[in-house]
């Protein structure tokens, strides 16, 4: 049984070829997610190459969240927390050690007096740094360190000590590699419903056929399933290679975004071939269930009749789940914006889009038979050739909507995805752009520019100076619920609030003081660190230490200038820096006496407010992990949309060969074929569009607190045209290569 | 013989009925509309052990509605079929499936092979959706009792010519060694002299199996014993023995009847 159940695969794989490429796309990007997931982040040792084991003070957080079994969170630190310098003379006595140096002057060092950033300890010959790795941990628990938490590194793990961002960066990308494969499952499995769909329906007569002789509904089911899977097998070993390629691309592109660690390697094991295929199949034969049960239903007699063209309308079970979804996604829509936090409406993004997504592709033929009742008066300007086309799609609905569908979510997907981060984009440029109000703005270039307190000292004391801050961006961790790395801004000197508009809206933000902290709206919200002027919170600095500190401002224009401020002596120590600014805000006072006090400062550069705002709307742009996500977005349906088209249109060859033979010219049929592209283009957009627009403006409201998405026109265009490009060439390229084997066809 | 026993329909001696297909009082009417013309009005036929029978009718009188109801490919609306000794509204999907795999044979127009398989692989595939061992002796006596063989079992479908095609689909309907083999204008495609062959073939080869044969060709009646002439879903009259040229004048007179301008509903 099971050999000619294939048989179809094997000999007439035609309309499965689309499950192929569409499985071995999903199966690509799994591969080239997981690789860069499972990456080989491991650093080299660097200057600690020489030394056997490297002690130093826990590099990672241990905070306890709340109750239960996952309560202990855990989150690399990007200072050392130091240890002290006489550590080294006690593990010096462990036996087995050669030498024990306490070592300063790493990236992310200490400078607290009397503490080192790390010991380094080398072996006496003969002595193996594991077990002296051992020795070392019980020495220190005896001698009543227990309390204090060391990280003692042998091998490959001294690089990590060696280099603390390294274990940062890591997490970031590989959280955003796991990150990635649900979604790419998900899409891949709507992707694939639509091709598969539209492979089965085109052999309905077939599986007809197979009824009558004898099949069972299960059997019918299971030869396609089969098929399925066996597309699946060979769409993970074609997706696999290039998900190697995608994965090291992608790998390189996160390190140089600081996202890996340098150096970092994609996980290039051959297991992942057996993951490339079992994520395909299981995608596969997923989205072949429906297409497969419809199969297993048809009648027998339907192998009886010469032609078998499916209902033209779809079931009413279709019609009521895709009004069922359609309401699904109004309430899902309410209820998003009726989410009080951005975290809440912005986790709601995803299944919204979806649900949306859901609701077009049920009711796609109704969609489709709407659009062709409107388009009627294109019949007068398009002659005999649009009425052929606008009477083709009249008559068969469900399949037109085949095609229209991959288009509408290619737009809704794509749309949402750009727009969303243009949108947002655009807010951070113009939050960016306005936030400074200081007059003037001194940055320092490289590590000693001297933007220091001193510096500070001097800018306030310059005649005509109403207020001066120093602003260093800073991260902390936050428990907002999970403990996440929070970004911001340690700031010193003031008033703040001539020289920032941050939109308080609680609290003063004239002055912060030691233990005081100002957080901003999006992260001050119930679904996050849920705290309100007077709260009092703990934070982590960069080392570890814990900041505690009572709420005085929450400020709304947060998107450039951070979600937290701290004042800048509180974070002195801990950041595993020198102490300094990376700008100086100043209101009041003269160009000349900023530029006599610059001239001494060789690092300093003074500009304007509006030179400063336009750096920084500049620097707000770079959007490298949405374009990341896009491209996915945009591959997985360009293939879908591709796909479907290429086999929906190599299906009208029939009525191509009966036009050919009734006398229209090739230049009619080209025509009728074109108008039917344009209908499905156009009817794709709109509703993609329409689709993709309740989730925008969801995830823009959250994101930015404002109605109205951003759409520039350019990219708006973009889409449209590539979409159109897409479709165009998938029906036009199949028709010239078929037209050209119908000699029927006249010229002309 | 059978291999797998959960799947065999119970089996009624055919010889104590003598009429493998019975047909008592079966209306078909297509939509939802009470008022729909029906398809089949209160239609009683049996078609007896053996029997080889022609159903005659002009497009439209409901000829193809009757194959479909009493093979089982479409429920009656009402009127009882009784296929194999077995009433057909009492069988589930599944055991309808597998009664037309184990005792019913079938022969379409046209497309009806699957154009992936070879034609011993089509010939196979009522044994095989049954799993039973289609063993090669027995598939190539089968292809040669319809006169196919060597190299010709081991190609495609579009590679045999049109009569090749309806042997293959004879020898498939045949392989099962079926009670009943219902066949839809078998020859509708084929010039006459490949016809009168094909349908010698299946004369021939038929050998005790009853055969219902749907057609439109007086041509067909002279290999068959009965001939039974629809005409809006009724039965009009029954010739035994009938001859070709007498088919010919009442297929005549029912067109000139039903007039011109009605539908295919069929």
């Amino acid at each position: 049984m099971r050999g000619w159940m294939l048989a179809g695969v094997r000999r007439g794989p035609g309309p499965l070829i689309g499950t192929v490429v569409a499985s071995a796309a999903a199966a690509a990007l799994t591969v080239a997610a997981l690789s860069v997931a499972i990456a080989d982040t491991s650093v080299p040792a660097g200057r600690l190459a020489g030394t056997s084991v490297v002690v130093a003070g826990d590099t990672s957080l241990h905070v306890t969240v709340g109750h239960g079994d996952d309560a202990r969170q855990s989150l690399p630190l990007p200072a050392y927390r130091g240890v002290p310098a006489g550590l080294a003379g006690q593990l010096a006595r462990v036996p087995g050690v050669a030498a024990a140096a306490g070592e300063s002057g790493f990236p992310g060092g200490v400078v607290r007096p009397g503490d080192v950033d790390l010991v380094a300890v080398t072996a006496k010959p003969g002595v193996s740094p594991g077990v002296l790795a051992g020795r070392i941990r019980a020495a220190l628990s005896s001698a009543g360190h227990g309390g204090r938490g060391y990280t003692i590194a042998t091998g490959s793990a001294r690089g990590d000590v060696a280099d603390l961002t390294a274990a940062v960066e890591r997490s970031e990308g590989q959280v955003l590699g796991a990150a990635l494969i649900p979604p790419i499952v998900t899409i891949s499995l709507f992707v694939l419903a639509a091709t598969t769909g539209l492979a089965v329906s085109l052999r309905r007569r077939r599986f007809a056929l197979l009824r009558t002789v004898g099949a069972t509904r299960g059997q019918v089911r299971r030869v396609i399933l089969a098929e399925l899977a066996v597309c699946g097998v060979a769409g993970g070993a074609l997706g696999w290679l290039p998900g190697l390629a995608l994965g090291g691309l992608g790998t390189r592109a996160l390190a140089a975004h600081q996202m890996l660690p340098a150096g970092s390697a994609a996980w290039r094991s051959p297991w992942l071939l057996l993951a490339a295929c079992g994520v395909s199949v299981i995608v596969a034969v997923l989205s072949g269930q429906i297409a497969a049960r419809r199969a297993g239903r048809t009648s027998p007699a339907q192998a009886l009749l010469q032609t078998v063209a499916e209902g033209k309308w779809p079931s009413p079970v279709r019609i009521l789940l895709g009004l069922g979804a359609a309401g699904g996604a109004g309430t899902l829509m309410a209820f998003t914006f009726g989410q009080k936090s951005a975290a809440g409406q912005l986790a709601l993004a995803f299944p919204l889009l979806l649900t949306c997504m859901v609701a077009v592709a049920l009711l796609g033929p109704v969609l489709v038979a709407v659009a062709a009742w409107l388009a009627r008066p294109a019949r007068a300007v398009g002659g005999p050739s649009a009425r052929l086309a606008l009477a083709a799609i009249s008559a068969q609905p469900r399949r037109t909507a085949s095609a229209v569908i991959p288009v509408a979510l290619a737009v809704a997907m794509v749309g949402a995805v750009y727009f969303a981060d243009a949108s947002i984009a655009h807010a951070t440029a113009a939050q960016a752009g306005s936030t400074v109000t200081a007059d003037r703005v001194i940055s320092g270039s490289g590590a000693n520019a001297g933007l220091d307190a001193a510096a500070l000292r001097q800018v306030r004391a310059l005649p005509g100076v109403r207020a001066a801050a120093g602003v260093a961006p800073v991260s902390v961790a936050a428990t907002d619920p999970d403990l996440e790395p929070v970004y911001g801004e340690a700031v010193s000197g003031g008033p703040l609030s001539r020289v920032l508009d941050l939109g308080v809206t609680s609290g003063s933000l004239s002055a912060l003081r030691p233990g005081q902290i100002a957080v901003s709206a999006l992260e001050a919200a119930p679904g996050a660190m849920g705290v309100h002027t007077g709260s009092r919170v703990t934070v982590y600095l960069p080392d570890g230490t814990p900041y505690r500190a009572t709420v005085s401002a929450l400020y709304a224009r947060s998107l450039a200038a951070g979600d937290v401020l701290i004042p800048a002596s509180a974070v002195a120590g801990h950041t595993g820096t020198a102490p300094g600014f990376a700008q100086i805000l100043v209101s009041g006072g003269s160009a000349g006496g900023l530029a006599g006090l610059a001239a001494g400062h060789p690092g300093w550069h003074v500009a304007t407010r509006n030179v400063a705002n336009a750096a920084a709307a500049q620097a707000a742009q770079d959007g490298f992990v949405n374009n990341l996500i896009l491209g996915l977005v945009a591959t997985l349906a360009a293939v879908a949309l591709v796909n479907t088209l290429v086999v929906a249109t190599v299906e009208r060859r029939r009525a191509l060969r009966l036009l050919g033979r009734v006398g229209a010219s090739r230049g009619q049929v080209a025509a009728a074929f074109g108008w039917h592209a344009l209908f499905v283009t156009v009817t794709g957009v709109v509703t993609g569009a329409a689709a993709g627009a309740v989730t925008l403006v969801a995830v823009t409201k959250a994101a930015t607190g404002s109605w109205a998405p951003f759409i520039p026109l350019a990219p708006a265009a973009g889409l449209v045209l590539g979409v159109g490009g897409l479709v165009a060439g998938a029906v036009m390229i199949p028709f010239w290569l078929m037209s050209r084997r119908e000699p029927a066809l006249a010229a002309g | 013989m059978l291999a797998d026993t959960a799947d065999i329909v119970e089996a009624t001696p055919v010889s104590a009925l003598g009429t493998p297909v019975v047909l008592e009082d079966v209306t078909k009417r297509y939509g939802r509309r009470r008022r729909a013309v029906p398809a089949l009005d209160r239609v009683s036929l049996s078609f007896g052990a053996g029997s080889f029978t022609a159903v005659l009718g002009v497009s439209g009188s409901g000829k193809s509605t009757l194959l479909q109801c009493a093979a089982g490919l479409e429920r009656p609306s009402a009127g009882t079929v009784r296929l194999c000794g077995t009433d057909l509204a009492g069988l589930s999907q599944r055991r309808q499936a597998v009664l037309r795999r184990q005792r019913v044979g079938f022969v379409f127009q046209d497309l009806n092979l699957l154009p992936e398989l070879t034609v011993e692989e089509n010939i196979a595939l009522p044994l095989r959706l049954d799993h039973r061992r289609a063993g090669r002796a027995d598939i190539e006596l089968a292809a040669a009792r319809v006169g196919l063989g060597g190299g010709q079992l081991r190609r495609r479908p579009a590679e045999l010519s049109g009569g090749q095609q309806q042997r293959a689909a004879i020898a498939r309907a045949l392989i099962a060694r079926p009670e009943v083999i219902f066949a839809d204008e078998p020859t509708g495609a084929l010039d006459p002299h490949t016809a009168a062959g094909v349908l010698r073939l299946l004369r021939g080869a038929a050998d005790g199996t009853t055969v219902v044969i749907v057609t439109h060709d007086p041509q067909v009646t002279r290999f068959c014993d009965r001939a039974v002439f629809l005409h809006g879903g009724r039965v009009d009259r029954v010739l035994a023995d009938p001859e070709p040229g007498e088919v010919a004048r009442v297929l005549h007179e029912l067109g000139e009847r039903s007039g011109s301008g009605d539908g295919d509903r069929s």
